[in-house]
């Protein structure tokens, strides 16, 4: 069937913002179920057939990440009383295209554990933050994360450690690396565990796509023979079979608008011409990420919602999570070749909550990889991580053997959530639709930087108990600079005083608004977050549809 | 093109074939100034579109002490020039004057201290200590990211010619890989560990 095609002026179920990791599942459970949807994508429809290896043209052009050169400069500062400056490169990195960041992510998809959801109330108040449970359990969650496993296509292998499943995988694991044998080692020389990765990558065939190919350019890349489970693969040609969803690319949307009884009414974008279109709609669903849904919120105010759509609580924007990252380098006497196949292989979880006897708290995991992603000319950039040398041909020989006899041992940790992180307006920079630029305000808790110590530590136990040499670590000792975990920014709970969505992902304050991204998490987990957005995209997307059919949108 | 050039670079491209991509096996002096020679020729007479033949010559020359030629190839070998040409002319074309300025002014810093403008004329340990002492500048490090940029960039890009910056380093532009990929998984398999 071919994808509907409706007016702007006519009242549809449902218009998406966004067709990334939960607007691409948003959009094909509800037309799937008989609803009648728009979906407005800011960036092109990529077909396998466009996917490159392109280096010069994905990371130094923003091909896909636009940043300032695609006229969309963004700000930082990391407290609230500087000035935030515009940086080289985009702060808050999403992927503009169908698929949104699903399309160039990694697929490393952990569940969130039962601790995550109710962890406030294990270890107590941490002042200072807005560490909360969230309103559900991992137990409401379960059959959704199950429900990612088989709609978007996993592989992995249950570890008894793992948090429990109703389903096995639906696929078993990618074959091990060097990379991850030299982790798997090393973690049994120390008494810890390392087991598969557990991946939204096929390794081998299944629902009418290929298996992995191993070709090494997953991370900011397309995956060109559609293995990697991104929404743009797995949901969006769903959604557009069912004959319900019409997909409008290349539409930025300028803001949403409300009527007089407070409901949103229509979604106001631009089309690729630069022509403005309002599209009428029964319920709105904010899919844009957890950067761009809390800028079209307060893009969106009025006198009705004077801080921003949806925005009593005073809680769009804030809470910006981006998760901890570490990395830990070694050099080997033989070939790893960790730029082939998928990033990692191997992920260590011993310690997904740290003791609290060490006096700060945080957690999470430690997988391998090669020190750029695989990518030649990244690696280069940086100079020798070894030697330091930067050019000269100490230099060239050096980068003749680190890239392919190094790896890294990398952490992923927590991030608190804090009023002070957070995606507000720029006051003074605007994008190439006049709109302000993203601002963002991020400056670490002190646990999460303990908490990144913390991995170093362990990773540099870990290199040296595998014979590494040469092993230097590094991590944004004095606060992160900016991430592609874009999380917290709306966040859920049952207190309409303190969170800006329902549990069922719905807005506290508008009837007919659901925000369903990466903003909805009220904490960021141990640094793999999409599966959580993907499970909490279904679960949001079941509830829609019972409300209308209810006639309650 | 002379008869004996292109029967060198036949030897080159059958040399590193051999050599299963790697050119870290070239050590050989005499191999890698036949692939030195063999580049040359193939430049030659190729025409820049953005820069001068003289403003060509002297970012090369810089170019080449950051990714030198020695016992493998580098910049030069690679037509890391023509890369910067075509950006220069496109997508970096916001940097070229201040690559412009740049270069006349370490060239007058050349003139004033080794009495010759040219730094193609300077010697290697002469120009690596002009080069050592604008470490820092904003020149010496755009001069640096087109360098690599052109040394490892797809070669459509018009650098990294027959790949060789990624043959220095053992990438492959291979589109498909079947474990094992390395040395350690290969002997994991192997002990059935």
């Amino acid at each position: 069937m071919a994808q509907a095609e409706y007016s702007p002026s006519e009242e549809v179920d449902f218009v998406i913002v966004g067709s990334g990791a939960a607007g691409g599942i948003v959009a094909r459970e509800l037309s799937m179920a008989g609803l009648s949807v728009v979906v407005l994508e800011q960036g092109p429809h990529l077909q396998l057939s466009d996917y490159t290896h392109d280096e010069w043209d994905v990371n130094q052009n923003e091909e896909l990440v636009w940043g300032p050169r695609k006229g969309h400069p963004q700000t930082f500062r990391k407290y609230e009383h500087e000035t935030a400056q515009v940086q080289d490169r985009a702060v808050l990195t999403y992927a503009h295209n169908v698929g949104g960041s699903s399309h160039h992510f990694s697929g490393n998809f952990w569940r969130f554990r039962p601790i995550d959801f109710m962890e406030r109330s294990v270890i107590g108040e941490i002042p200072g933050t807005n560490f909360v449970d969230w309103p559900i359990t991992y137990d409401e969650l379960e059959p959704y994360y199950t429900k990612v496993d088989w709609e978007i296509g996993m592989s992995g292998l249950q570890g008894p450690w793992d948090p429990p499943r109703s389903r096995d995988y639906p696929l078993p694991p990618m074959p091990v690396k060097a990379s991850g044998v030299l982790l798997e080692r090393a973690a049994k020389q120390l008494g810890w565990t390392a087991y598969p990765e557990p991946h939204a990558i096929l390794s081998q065939a299944f629902n009418g796509r290929a298996g992995c190919i191993h070709c090494g350019f997953c991370l900011g890349y397309g995956c060109e023979v559609g293995a990697k489970s991104s929404s743009a693969t797995a949901m969006m040609p769903q959604a557009l079979e069912s004959g319900n969803c019409e997909l409008r690319t290349m539409c930025t949307v300028a803001r949403v608008e409300t009527t007089a009884n407070g409901r949103v009414s229509e979604v106001v974008y631009w089309d690729e011409a630069g022509v403005l279109h309002s599209q009428k709609a029964k319920a709105t669903v904010l899919c844009a990420n957890g950067a761009e849904t809390p800028r079209l919120l307060f893009l969106s105010e009025s006198s009705r919602f004077p801080d921003g759509l949806a925005n009593g609580s005073g809680m769009v924007g804030k809470n910006l999570m981006f998760n901890g990252s570490t990395s830990t380098a070694g050099m080997f006497e033989h070939p790893v070749n960790a730029h082939k196949s998928v990033p990692t292989t191997r992920v260590i979880h011993d310690f997904y909550s740290i003791d609290q006897s060490h006096g700060f708290y945080g957690g999470g995991g430690i997988d391998e990889r090669h020190l750029s992603n695989g990518l030649p000319m990244s690696f280069a950039m940086r100079g020798s991580r070894f030697s330091g040398a930067s050019w000269g041909s100490e230099f060239k020989n050096q980068l003749a053997r680190e890239f392919t006899h190094s790896c890294a041992f990398n952490g992923h940790s927590t991030s608190l959530p804090l009023s002070s992180n957070n995606v507000t307006l720029d006051p003074v920079v605007r994008d190439m639709w006049g709109r302000p630029a993203l601002r963002t305000t991020y400056m670490n808790h002190p646990d999460d930087l303990a908490t990144m110590q913390f991995f170093v530590d362990r990773a540099e136990e870990l290199m040296e108990a595998v014979g590494a040499t040469n092993i230097t670590s590094s991590f944004a000792s004095d606060g992160q600079t900016g991430g592609a975990h874009l999380l917290g920014t709306c966040r859920m709970g049952d207190d309409p005083e303190s969170s800006v969505v329902d549990r069922y992902n719905r807005a506290h304050e508008v009837p007919n608004l659901f925000m369903v991204d990466g903003s909805s998490l009220v904490t960021g987990g141990r640094g793999q977050p999409t599966m959580t957005i993907m499970a909490l995209a279904f679960r949001a997307a079941d509830h829609m549809i019972q409300a209308a059919r209810r006639g309650e949108i | 093109m002379s008869e004996s050039t292109i029967s060198r670079r036949a030897f080159l491209r059958a040399i590193s074939d051999s050599a299963q991509h790697s050119l870290v096996v070239l050590t050989l002096p005499s191999i890698a100034l036949a692939a030195q020679q063999a580049q040359a020729a193939q430049n030659n007479g190729r025409a820049f579109g953005t820069l001068s033949q003289d403003e060509a010559a002297e970012l090369e020359a810089i170019a080449a002490r950051i990714l030198p030629s020695d016992e493998t190839p580098g910049a030069r070998e690679a037509g890391v020039i023509y890369f910067m040409d075509n950006v220069l002319g496109e997508e970096r074309g916001e940097a070229l004057p201040a690559v412009r300025k740049g270069l006349s002014d370490l060239q007058a810093v050349a003139n004033a201290r080794f009495g010759n403008s040219i730094l193609g004329n300077l010697s290697d340990a002469n120009l690596d200590t002009l080069l050592g002492e604008i470490e820092e500048s904003s020149f010496f490090a755009t001069v640096r990211y087109l360098t690599i940029a052109g040394m490892f960039a797809a070669p459509v890009h018009g650098g990294n010619q027959d790949e060789i910056g990624w043959r220095l380093i053992g990438f492959e532009d291979t589109h498909a890989w079947a474990p094992p990929y390395g040395h350690y998984d290969a002997e994991y398999m192997e002990r059935g560990e």
